[in-house]
C-alpha cells in the first residue's frame, strides 16, 4: 500500500525550520583544596534547592580485591556494605531509623575504582546525617552476625542473577574477555568467594584502603565552601593513616577471540554481549574512542540500533557500550532478540563493526552525532549531583583539569579521517568474544559459522 | 486533629512558576521557564492508554506510540529520529493505562524543529506498511525482553486479568501479540484520528524558554491543526471481587515470590494519598515494617516492597515479597497480613508516621531537577486534574493525612477477600 498522507491544516510543513546557533556551554566552575591530612575536598555550590548532598569516593574498588587473596572477589563491595551495618556507636537498626527519620538517604557501595559512602538530606537535617555518615566511615564495627545476614542476602542476589540473561552474558563475557585480569571478576563477588569472606577480610581491606590520603569528598548543594571546608576538617581532622602505595597496574591484553553460551532455563530470546578489551579511562584517546562508539550504538539513530531494531525488527534494543576503568576497559554490543534469529543478528553485528572500521564515515554522519553530543552534554550538567559526579572523576581517573571544559570543542574538532584511524586502531572484529544467554541448544547449532562454540556452566558465579 | 505542618515546609521550598494557555482548536498548553541549561524539554501527552484499546485489539494504544516515530507526511520512515539526533536532541514515549506520552529535549535555540518534528505527526497520518510490520516485530521482541524471558515477568497479566476483570484495566498494556499481528494501516489511521486530537492533547513545554515567543511558535505549527471530537471516556465497569482470588504460577525463578494486589481509588483521591503513607510506613527505608521485620530481623525475604499505582478509575496497592531460598511464603504471607492488620486497628507509631512524612518532604524537595521530569508532570497534573497548581501544592495532599485516616482507609480497602494473591514457583 502506498503512504497515506492526509493534512489538515495550511502551514507549509515541508520546509524544516532553520535552528539558531546553540548556546555557549561551560563547565561549572567548583572548589577545591587538600586538607592537612590529605583529603581531596571538592565543593559544588548550588542554592535553588535545600538540599546538600556528601559523597565520600576513596579511590580504591573491587579491582583491589585481588591484593587480599585469591579468592577474595567482593571484597571492596561487602565492605562497604557493611560500613552502615553498625558502627561503636550505633546498631544497625539505629542508623537505618535515624537515617529514615530524617527523611535523609545514606548509601554504600564498590565498583572497580573505588568504594562510595554517600549521604544526602534537606538542609535543615544535613548536620545531622553528616554526622551519623562520619560515624560508619570512622566506626564501623564489623560485627560477625551483620555479615553473615550480608552474605546470606548476596548468595541469594546469585540465584536470583540466574534468571536474568542480560547478567548472564555479562558474567561469561567478561571472564571471556578480561581472562584472570581483576576486571574478570564480579563487583560483587561470586559463591565462593562470598561465602568464605571473614570479618578479618573487611577489616583489613578497611584499613588498607579507606584511608585520607586516598579519600575524596564532594559536598554538593545547599552550603558554602567555608562551611563545608570547616564541617569536614572538625570530622575527620584527626584522621591518620596512609594507604598503601599502589603500584601502576597495566592493562589486560586484546583477548582471544571465543563463542560462550550459558544456558538460561526457558529462555525465548537470547541474551548478546558482543566485544573485546578496550581502553583505559585516561587513555589520551578516549574522546576518539567515545565518538567512535557513538556512531556505532550510543544513540537512537546510531548504525547498531537502526540496523538491528529500525530495519530489521530483530530487537527492542540495541546498543554499544564503551566501559572504561583505571586499569583496563572494552567495548560491546548488547542486545536481545529471537533464540532464531541469533546468528542473524551477529551477522548484522560484524557487517556494522567491520563497515566501522574499514570505511570512513561521511561527513554528514559524523556531523549529526557531534550535533548530539554537543546537544546532549547540558543536561549531563543539570544537577549539582551530575556535576560532582564528573569532578570526583577529573580526581578518580587523573584526567586533566580541562578534560570537562574542553571536551565538547574536542569533540567537534573531529574529522571522519581521525574517526575512521580510532576505528582501525581500536575495533577488533576479529578478536571478539560472542556471548549468549539462551537456549543453549538451539543456539549452539545456529552460531558454529562463527567458530566453536563453547558451554559456560550454569554453577560458577 | 490534623497535623498541619505543610505551610512551614512550603516557605522553604521555592515554587516553581509556570503559565497555561489553550488554543481555539482545545490544545492545552504549560510552559515554565528554567534557566539553568540552554536546552528545553517539550512533553505532549495523549489522553489515551491501554484500557481505550478496543479488547479484539488490545496493544493498540502502545503499538501507536512506536508508530509516531515511523513517519508522519513531510517526514519520512527513520528521519524523524535522525533530524532530532542531528539538531542536538533526543526523544522517548510511554504508554501507560489512561495516556501516551512523548517527549523531545533539544538546545533551546532549536526549539521550532521539535515543534516541526511533533506536530507534523498530529496534523496528518503518513505511517506505511513497512514501518507498521517493523514495529510489530519491535514489540513483538519488547514483550519476549520484559514479560516470556524476564523472571515474573507475567505478573502485570497474572494480577490485572484478576482484579480488573470487565474493564479496560485487565488486559497489560503491552496487549496481545496475535490481535496486533491482525492491526492493519486502516485502524491506525482511525486511531490516530479519535485520539490524537488538539482537544485531547496537553502541551507542555519546561527550560531555557521566552513565554511570548514559544507561545507563538505553538500557535503556527500546532493552531491549525482540526480540533476533532474529545473522544468520550468509557465509563470503569470492573467486576466486584468478593472473594480472594488466588494463582500459583510456575516460572524459570530461583527464588519464590509472594504478590498481593488490592483494588483502591484512583489517583488523586484521598485514599489514594492515604495509601501512598500506609506503602511509606511498611517499605520505604530499612527501618520500615515490612523491611526492617521480614528482611533484617527474620531472615525471611531477600526483597519486600509494596506500592501504590494510581490510574484515572482505579488503583492498586502491591505488596511483593521474595523468599530467601528456603523460606516459606506460608510465613511470609502470614507476616505480611499481620503487618497490614495492625494499621487496620490503628497500631502505628508516632515516629513511623512522621517519619514517612519526612521522606515525603524530600522527594518533594528533590524530585523538580529535570526539565523532562517536570514537563511530564505538569502535562500529567493537567490531564488528570486540569490543575498545574499541585506542582507545588500537592505535597499538602501528604501531608493532610492523620493516623487515623490511614487505619480508616486500610480498614477499606486492604482486605483478604477482595484481594489477588498470587504464589510463583520454580518450575520443576
Amino acid at each position: 500500500m502506498k503512504n497515506i498522507n492526509i493534512l489538515t491544516d495550511k502551514l507549509d510543513r515541508s520546509v524544516p525550520p532553520v535552528p539558531g546557533l546553540p548556546k555557549d556551554v561551560n563547565f561549572p566552575s567548583f572548589y577545591e583544596t587538600v586538607t592537612s591530612n590529605g583529603i581531596t575536598v571538592l565543593v559544588i555550590e548550588d542554592r535553588r534547592l535545600p538540599l546538600v548532598t556528601a559523597r565520600f569516593v576513596f579511590k580504591s574498588g573491587a579491582y583491589f580485591d585481588f591484593l587480599h587473596g585469591a579468592e577474595k572477589s567482593g571484597l571492596a563491595s561487602v565492605t562497604s556494605e557493611m560500613l552502615s551495618k553498625g558502627t561503636a556507636l550505633r546498631s544497625a537498626t539505629k542508623i537505618a531509623e535515624e537515617t529514615d527519620f530524617l527523611g535523609a538517604t545514606l548509601s554504600t557501595g564498590a565498583d572497580f575504582d573505588a568504594s562510595y559512602v554517600s549521604c544526602y538530606s534537606l538542609t535543615k537535617h544535613f548536620d545531622s546525617i553528616f554526622e551519623i555518615a562520619t560515624d560508619v566511615i570512622r566506626n564501623p564495627a564489623f560485627l560477625e552476625e551483620e555479615l553473615s545476614r550480608v552474605k546470606e542476602q548476596r548468595l541469594n542476589s546469585f540465584l536470583a542473577m540466574k534468571d536474568d540473561g542480560d547478567y548472564l552474558a555479562s558474567r561469561a563475557y567478561k571472564k571471556g574477555i578480561f581472562g584472570s585480569n581483576p576486571l574478570g571478576s564480579s563487583v560483587d563477588g561470586n559463591e565462593k568467594s562470598v561465602s568464605g569472606m571473614t570479618t578479618e577480610d573487611l577489616v583489613e581491606f578497611y584499613r588498607m584502603h579507606f584511608t585520607p590520603d586516598n579519600l575524596i569528598v564532594a559536598f554538593v548543594g545547599d552550603i558554602s565552601p567555608e562551611t563545608a571546608v570547616e564541617k569536614l576538617e572538625k570530622c575527620f581532622a584527626d584522621v591518620k593513616g596512609e594507604g598503601a602505595e599502589m603500584q601502576n597496574f597495566s592493562p589486560p591484553p586484546l583477548n582471544e577471540p571465543k563463542i560462550l553460551l550459558t544456558r538460561k532455563e526457558g529462555a525465548v530470546q537470547s541474551s548478546l554481549r558482543v566485544g573485546h578489551t578496550s581502553i583505559c579511562r585516561n587513555d589520551p584517546d578516549f574522546v576518539n574512542v567515545s565518538v567512535m562508539n557513538t556512531i556505532l550504538g550510543g544513540y537512537f539513530t546510531s548504525r547498531i540500533n537502526k540496523n538491528l531494531r529500525e530495519v530489521h525488527g530483530f530487537t527492542y534494543s540495541a546498543r554499544s557500550a564503551l566501559s572504561s576503568h583505571r586499569y583496563g576497559g572494552d567495548l560491546s554490543v548488547i542486545t536481545e532478540v529471537k533464540t532464531d534469529i541469533t546468528a542473524n543478528t551477529i551477522r548484522e553485528i560484524l557487517k556494522e563493526m567491520n563497515m566501522l572500521r574499514d570505511v570512513a564515515p561521511d561527513s554528514e554522519e559524523l556531523q549529526n552525532v557531534k550535533n548530539f553530543i554537543s546537544g546532549n552534554f547540558p543536561l549531563q550538567l543539570e544537577t549539582p549531583n551530575s556535576v560532582a559526579t564528573k569532578a570526583i572523576n577529573l580526581k578518580l581517573f587523573g584526567l586533566p583539569e580541562d578534560y570537562y571544559s574542553t571536551y565538547i570543542r574536542k569533540v567537534n574538532q573531529l574529522t571522519s579521517e581521525e574517526i575512521h584511524e580510532t576505528a582501525a586502531k581500536y575495533l577488533h572484529p576479529g578478536r571478539l568474544v560472542m556471548s549468549i544467554a539462551g537456549d543453549v541448544e538451539a543456539v549452539s547449532k545456529l552460531v558454529s559459522e562463527f567458530g566453536e562454540p563453547e558451554i559456560i556452566s550454569d554453577n560458577q558465579n | 486533629m490534623k497535623l498541619r505542618p505543610a505551610e512551614k515546609i512550603l516557605t522553604s521550598i521555592p515554587s516553581i512558576e509556570y503559565v497555561e494557555h489553550t488554543l481555539e482548536n482545545g490544545l492545552r498548553i504549560v510552559l515554565s521557564r528554567n534557566t539553568k541549561i540552554p536546552n528545553v524539554a517539550v512533553n505532549t501527552t495523549f489522553h489515551v492508554g491501554s484500557k481505550d484499546d478496543d479488547p479484539n485489539m488490545t496493544g493498540m494504544a502502545h503499538l501507536f506510540e512506536h508508530l509516531m516515530f515511523e513517519g508522519s507526511p513531510n517526514i519520512p520512515k527513520g528521519k524523524f529520529d535522525e533530524i532530532l539526533n542531528n539538531n542536538g536532541g533526543d526523544s522517548n514515549a510511554y504508554t501507560t493505562w489512561d495516556s501516551t506520552s512523548y517527549f523531545i529535549c533539544l538546545p533551546s535555540t532549536h526549539l521550532e524543529v521539535a515543534f516541526w518534528l511533533d506536530s507534523d505527526r498530529i496534523a496528518g497520518f503518513g505511517i506505511t506498511e513497512e514501518a507498521l510490520e517493523v514495529q510489530k516485530d519491535v514489540v513483538a521482541e519488547e514483550k519476549l525482553l520484559y514479560v516470556d524471558n524476564s523472571p515474573y515477568g507475567s505478573v502485570e497479566e497474572e494480577s490485572s486479568r484478576r482484579l480488573f476483570a470487565g474493564s479496560g484495566y485487565e488486559w497489560p498494556i503491552i496487549g496481545d501479540m496475535e490481535q496486533l499481528s491482525k492491526a492493519g494501516l486502516e485502524d491506525l489511521m482511525e486511531f490516530h484520528k479519535r485520539f490524537y486530537v488538539p482537544s485531547n492533547m496537553v502541551l507542555s513545554v519546561v527550560g531555557d524558554i521566552e513565554y511570548d515567543e514559544t507561545l507563538n511558535l505553538i500557535e503556527k505549527y500546532y493552531g491549525g491543526i482540526t480540533s476533532g471530537m474529545k473522544p468520550g471516556k468509557m465509563p470503569f465497569t470492573a467486576e466486584e471481587i468478593s472473594s480472594e482470588s488466588t494463582g500459583i504460577i510456575y516460572d524459570n525463578i530461583h527464588l519464590e515470590a509472594r504478590f498481593l494486589f488490592y483494588r483502591v481509588p484512583e489517583i488523586g483521591s484521598r485514599d489514594y494519598y492515604a495509601l501512598s503513607i500506609i506503602s511509606g510506613i511498611l517499605s520505604d527505608g530499612e527501618s520500615s515494617k515490612l523491611v526492617k521485620e521480614l528482611e533484617y530481623e527474620r531472615e525471611l525475604v531477600h526483597e519486600i516492597d509494596t506500592a501504590v499505582y494510581g490510574f484515572e478509575n482505579a488503583g492498586v496497592f502491591a505488596v511483593s515479597a521474595f523468599a530467601l531460598k528456603g523460606k516459606s511464603l506460608d510465613e511470609i504471607g502470614k507476616r505480611v497480613d499481620h503487618a497490614l492488620e495492625e494499621i487496620k486497628a490503628g497500631n502505628i507509631d508516632d515516629s513511623d508516621f512522621q517519619k514517612v512524612k519526612n521522606r515525603i518532604e524530600t522527594y518533594f524537595s528533590a524530585g523538580r531537577q529535570s526539565i523532562v521530569g517536570l514537563a511530564d508532570k505538569f502535562s500529567f497534573l493537567k490531564t488528570y486534574y486540569n490543575d498545574c497548581g499541585r506542582v507545588n501544592a500537592e505535597i499538602m495532599n501528604y501531608l493532610d493525612i492523620s493516623k487515623f485516616d490511614l487505619a480508616e482507609t486500610a480498614r477499606k480497602y486492604l482486605n483478604e477477600n477482595s484481594r489477588v494473591a498470587l504464589n510463583y514457583l520454580p518450575k520443576k
